[in-house]
């Protein structure tokens, strides 16, 4: 029981949320549109065989009129039926997309994070468009089925019921067994064909990617062995998968076969004794030729279902990774405490004192962290990759939970500041932050709704995006392509500057503003985001994290971080003076500027 | 748009085979469905007339046991090739495509196209599999069944026939009228409902962006209102696109009901016999179902002949024509570059432009420009992988254009930008390309060089090591290191080394230079792209490489011999 109840696919279905009046409706237009079909074939039989005995034409007109009806309803409602059952999994696959983004919009950000990996996002889209296909191919063609199987079973049982009998079983044989075993088929083959998949796709792309390289050293041929040596594996794999699908198809087959045999057998001996009519007996045999259309998409509904168990597998992973509930430190007081509503904004500070930042569950990436942000203060991280800038940066914003230490804004602990609060005073811009298949000023926006033109247009020229914003044909209205194909590195950037700037917040965390900008954009850069804090007209605090290092004399303070310590602190000017590292750091950084102007 | 492509036959073995295997099926099929109805009509038709008994019926009905069980064979075997004709025709034309590509070269490669047929050989053919799996074996028993129960049909009884046979040119044209409505009306919902697809994607794609923010709660209304938009518009296409389907059935299914009602009707006035009017009624329905799964996988068949005449179009792609000349020793020739010029494909720019260059053997040559002036370019050019748009690559007096390129090949040792390594233990890919195995000596001597003697110290099976696809495991510079070490170990009389500073810390720039100095001393000759100036500084000769925007006849330039110590002195026009 429980186990059916912690069924993935289950769970998905009931996010879909279906109504069931109209999947009711659905399967009833369904059973209309596949009945039309074996009512026609058993009154044609009846016509037939009642017309060979030359009765007067009239007593033959109402079976004339039937089949003419059913030869057209069958159309028609299969028409209707297909545009009811995908009204409901229509509907079904928007409530899930719903659901899954309500549960992700309030989950753990590492699981939203990872979200934008590699094609992890594509495939939730189709994982989604999968479940909702079970509903169309999988659960509405089973209930048709069945009612269409029980039906036609007691229709040939009021006539004979040897022949239902044999009807039945020979339904349960195509309609059960030919579907469990294609489903099999089907597995057998993914199951055994994965690693063999994983490996072709690995050696392709390797192929195209290294195509010149390989070509010139001569080990393409090589390659070309171990691709067609993957594909052998992977055809075996298949034909394993195959031989249980050929069984499939033939039981299909056989089973329609068995119950004409079957019929014709067990009734033409009840004619003879009189027990059925001659009329009758060619409908007994013939009905069941019509009756197996309900069970031929069956199998492919078995696959089905099966896909689909394992997409709502993979979207219930994803759901179940971001439900996880926070970490320990919120569950201990009330976790929201409303900040002191009499402060300004020019007071509003972020003090943190021996705090240790860190991935939940990992080994913390830095510890001992001291830091007062006030407004217009501005301080940059650098270091080494890997050594915890961006988590750090996280943690400041409360975005994931603080290890160990404290973390005051206007004095209260952020993590009893409810998340939403936090985000007003403290804003972090991520490195791949997203910039949204939208207009220019809606892109702004996200930072605070109520952004005017005005206000974009100032602070695109703040971040230096004023000729750019001039340049475009719509102004702060223009259409961005999907995550700003359409800019180039330099200006996503920026307008993510723009958009940081946008926001009300009075601590800005930015990670990595300058990464694959050519050395003088990446120093302009970030000599005007070390600057923004000090701007007269709104003070903020401004902590930048980046490998750049020739920009920070901008700054009032420099931590470099390393070995999971704040290894040393103090002015661009300061570091230079005093830590080897930094200085021999900064030279290599502008000899490498050099050579590129060579 | 063919629903049977000649060209799957023509490029894809086992296609001809699976097909011929088929249509065989097809026939044998065809057979069996007609003998079926026969027997059964030849079953009933005494028994309901004339009294007859089991026993009179008994042999008709040992033959329709014979063959119901041998479509039952034929079914299953049919599935089952079906499945393996599949996995063979897509491995084939992955293979075919994925070598076509690579000998397309990287210019071809370039411009999102490797991307592109990467994607087409790792997911796109596998939707040749349900054409070839569903399609195909109906379409081929719409063209045997189809036509022989009809026939068989027309010998039985013409009235039937002939209402058949006016309908089964109406399901085509009735198709094609509907679906030519449907594409105009559908591609316009198509692009909307891509549009609303995407944003509910973008969304979720910046929601981590949105929480950064703690505006994540608002787009839930937003997500909600797209999906009911996206239901709407999708019902409101499918609306039209399911009316061909409707059509299909309304044609096949009347039509079925009116031979019937026509049999009933002469039935009574005994034009026609019972045996007759049954075979025709069973075999009546036989004679649609081909078509009607046709238009049940229409699916399967576009999906398929999309996947495959994207396959096609790189496989008609021309090929650069190839020299046949074997290329001179390089460790004694001198490479020339003849205002070599080549057109940067999507920019209005020529990189390199007009380029001309002596590269002498034995010599450290370094190429230095910008970024974008077509270094990189010129190397490829020089290895005779990207055709000059002007100018000429020659050895000895030789045009590359000319030369056989396996044999000019295997005398140059490249590392492009990004390192790829082959699988194999460490041991393995340090001595590829090379008739004996590198000495223990050799190889010490080398992996100090280079500094990889520390980076296998550090891993756990030494120079036993197993890399996996492309190298996977060992950072950029690790695997450059690896890639130098090979290089150092190799006999090519030309090195070619695409900026192998650039994933190194200062520190190992030194080990770079040392490797470019060992590999002087061995006599070889070493083209090195350079941007830091201790790379310029080691050089004999340097190369300024210039572009220029297309349509302006800038003759840039050149080379300047100089002795190591000084780092340019370039002739400008």
């Amino acid at each position: 029981m429980n186990r059916f109840r912690s069924d993935p696919l289950r769970r998905a279905i009931t996010l879909l949320d279906i109504d069931r009046r109209r999947a009711a409706g659905a399967v009833a237009l369904g059973v209309l549109a596949l009945g039309s079909a074996i009512a026609l074939a058993a009154v044609s039989a009846w016509l037939i065989a009642r017309a060979s005995q030359m009765p007067p034409v009239l007593t033959l007109s109402m079976a004339t009129v039937a089949v003419r009806a059913f030869g057209i309803s069958r159309g028609v409602f299969r028409y209707l039926e297909r545009l009811a059952s995908h009204a409901v999994a229509l509907r079904g696959m928007a409530s899930l997309r719903t659901r899954m983004y309500a549960e992700l919009a309030a989950g753990r950000i590492e699981s939203v994070a990872a979200l934008r990996r590699g094609d992890l996002l594509a495939r939730v889209g189709a994982d989604v468009d999968t479940v909702g296909d079970v509903v169309v191919r999988g659960l509405l063609p089973a209930a048709v089925a069945l009612v269409l199987g029980a039906g036609s079973v007691v229709l040939v049982g009021t006539l004979h019921v040897g022949a239902a009998a044999a009807l039945a079983a020979c339904l349960v044989l195509s309609g059960v067994v030919g579907p469990w075993l294609a489903a099999r088929g089907a597995a057998t083959a993914e199951r055994r064909s994965a690693e063999a998949r994983a490996d072709m796709a690995a050696i392709s792309l390797d192929i195209v990617d290294n195509a010149a390289a390989l070509t010139v050293s001569g080990a393409l041929d090589s390659r070309r062995a171990a691709l067609r040596e993957a594909d052998a594996r992977l055809a075996a794999a298949t034909d394993s998968g195959a031989r249980t699908s050929g069984l499939a198809a033939a039981v299909a087959s056989l089973s329609v076969g068995l119950a004409v045999l079957a019929a014709l057998v067990l009734a033409i001996p009840s004619v003879t004794d009189g027990a059925l009519s001659e009329v009758a007996l060619a409908v007994v045999v013939l009905t069941p030729l019509a009756v197996f259309e309900i069970t031929q998409v069956l199998p492919a509904a078995a696959i089905q279902v099966r896909r689909s168990r394992e997409a709502a597998t993979r979207i219930m992973a994803l759901l179940d990774a971001a439900a996880v509930t926070e970490a320990p430190t919120s569950s201990e007081a009330q976790p929201t405490r409303a900040l002191p509503r009499t402060r300004t904004t020019d007071q509003v500070s972020l003090v943190a004192s021996d705090l240790v930042c860190g991935w939940p569950g990992q080994t913390p990436t830095l510890t001992g962290l001291d830091l007062t942000l006030t407004p217009g203060r501005s301080i940059a991280l650098v270091g080494p990759s890997g050594t915890g800038k961006t988590t750090t940066l996280l943690t400041l914003a409360g975005l994931i939970p603080q290890r160990a230490g404290r973390l005051l804004l206007d004095g209260v602990p952020l993590s009893k500041v409810s998340h939403d609060e936090a985000a007003e005073e403290v804003v972090f811009t991520a490195e791949d932050a997203h910039v949204f298949d939208t207009t220019v000023l809606e892109n702004l926006r996200v930072a605070r709704g109520s952004v005017t033109e005005e206000e974009a247009r100032d602070a695109l020229e703040r971040a230096g995006l004023g000729a750019w914003l001039a340049a475009l044909p719509d102004g702060v209205h223009t259409r961005l392509g999907a995550d700003a194909s359409s800019i180039s590195g330099g200006e996503r950037r920026r307008l993510l500057l723009a958009r940081a700037l946008c926001s009300d917040a009075s601590v800005l965390l930015v990670d990595e503003p300058a990464e694959h900008l050519d050395p003088q954009t990446a120093d302009a850069l970030v000599t005007d985001l070390l600057r923004l804090g000090a701007d007269p007209r709104r003070p903020r605090a401004v902590v930048v994290a980046t490998h750049r290092l020739s920009a920070l004399g901008a700054s009032d303070e420099v931590l470099l971080l390393g070995d999971g310590v704040v290894r040393a602190r103090g002015t661009h000017a300061d570091l230079l003076a005093t830590s080897a590292d930094y200085a021999q750091a900064v030279a290599a950084e502008s000899a490498r500027a050099d050579a590129a102007e060579v | 748009m063919k629903p049977l492509d000649p060209k799957l036959l023509r490029y894809a073995a086992p296609a001809r085979g699976y097909v011929l295997l088929t249509t065989a099926f097809g026939i044998i099929t065809a057979a069996l469905v007609i003998a079926q109805a026969l027997l059964i009509a030849a079953a009933l038709a005494p028994v309901i007339s004339d009294g007859a008994t089991l026993p009179d019926v008994a042999s008709h009905l040992w033959w329709l046991a014979a063959v119901v069980a041998l479509r039952a064979v034929v079914n299953g075997l049919q599935e089952r090739y079906a499945h393996r004709a599949a996995t063979r025709v897509v491995s084939d034309l992955r293979e075919q495509v994925v070598t076509r590509a690579a000998a397309l070269g990287p210019r071809w490669l370039s411009t999102g196209r490797g991307t592109d047929v990467v994607t087409l050989a790792t997911r796109g053919l596998d939707d040749l599999e349900p054409y070839l799996v569903r399609y195909l074996p109906q379409l081929l028993l719409a063209v045997t069944v189809t036509p022989a129960t009809l026939v068989v049909v027309l010998d039985l009884d013409w009235i039937s026939a002939l209402i058949i046979a006016v309908t089964i040119p109406l399901v085509p044209l009735f198709m094609i009228l509907v679906g030519q409505l449907t594409q105009t009306y559908s591609q316009r919902r198509l692009l909307v409902m891509q549009r609303l697809g995407a944003q509910v994607l973008d969304l979720l794609a910046g929601l981590a962006t949105l929480r950064a923010f703690g505006r994540e709660k608002g787009p839930v209304a937003r997500v909600r209102e797209l999906g009911d938009a996206y239901t709407r518009s999708t019902m409101s296409t499918l609306r039209v696109a399911f009316l061909s389907g409707m059509v299909l059935e309304l044609l096949t299914t009347l039509s079925v009901a009116l031979v019937a009602v026509g049999i009933g009707l002469r039935l009574v006035h005994g034009d026609i016999g019972l045996e007759t009017g049954l075979a025709v009624l069973v075999l009546a329905p036989e004679v649609y179902l081909p078509i009607r799964q046709i238009g049940v996988q229409f699916h399967a068949s576009t999906d398929g002949i999309t996947a495959a005449s994207r396959a096609f179009e790189v496989l008609d792609e021309p090929l650069p024509a190839a020299g046949t000349t074997p290329a001179p020793d390089l460790s004694r020739a001198t490479i020339t570059l003849d205002g070599l010029s080549v057109a940067a494909p999507g920019r209005d720019v020529i990189a390199p432009a007009a380029l001309t260059a002596e590269i002498h053997p034995g010599r450290v040559v370094a190429l230095v420009g910008p970024s974008g002036s077509g270094k990189t370019t010129a190397v490829l050019a020089l290895l005779g992988l990207v055709t000059p748009d002007a100018g000429t690559v020659s050895a000895d007096g030789v045009d590359l254009a000319t030369i056989d390129r396996s044999s000019w090949w295997s005398q140059i040792a490249w590392l492009p930008q990004r390192t790829a390594l082959a699988p194999g233990t460490l041991r393995e890919v340090l001595g590829a390309g090379q008739e004996s195995a590198p000495s223990e000596q050799d190889l010490a001597r080398a992996m100090a060089l280079t500094g990889l003697d520390v980076v296998v110290a550090g891993l756990p099976d030494g120079l036993e090591t197993v890399l996996g696809q492309g190298g996977l495991g060992l950072s950029v510079g690790q695997r450059q290191r690896v890639a130098l070490t090979a290089a150092l170990l190799g006999d090519q009389p030309l090195v070619v080394l695409d900026e192998p500073t650039a994933h190194l810390d200062a520190l190992a720039e030194d080990q770079v230079l040392r490797t470019i100095t060992a590999l002087r001393a061995a006599g070889r000759t070493v083209v090195v792209v350079a941007h830091r100036p201790s790379l310029v500084a080691l050089a004999d000769d340097v190369i300024q490489v210039h572009s220029s925007a297309r349509g302006t006849a800038s003759t840039s330039t050149s080379t300047s011999t100089s002795t190591s110590t000084s780092t340019e002195s370039t002739v400008m026009p």
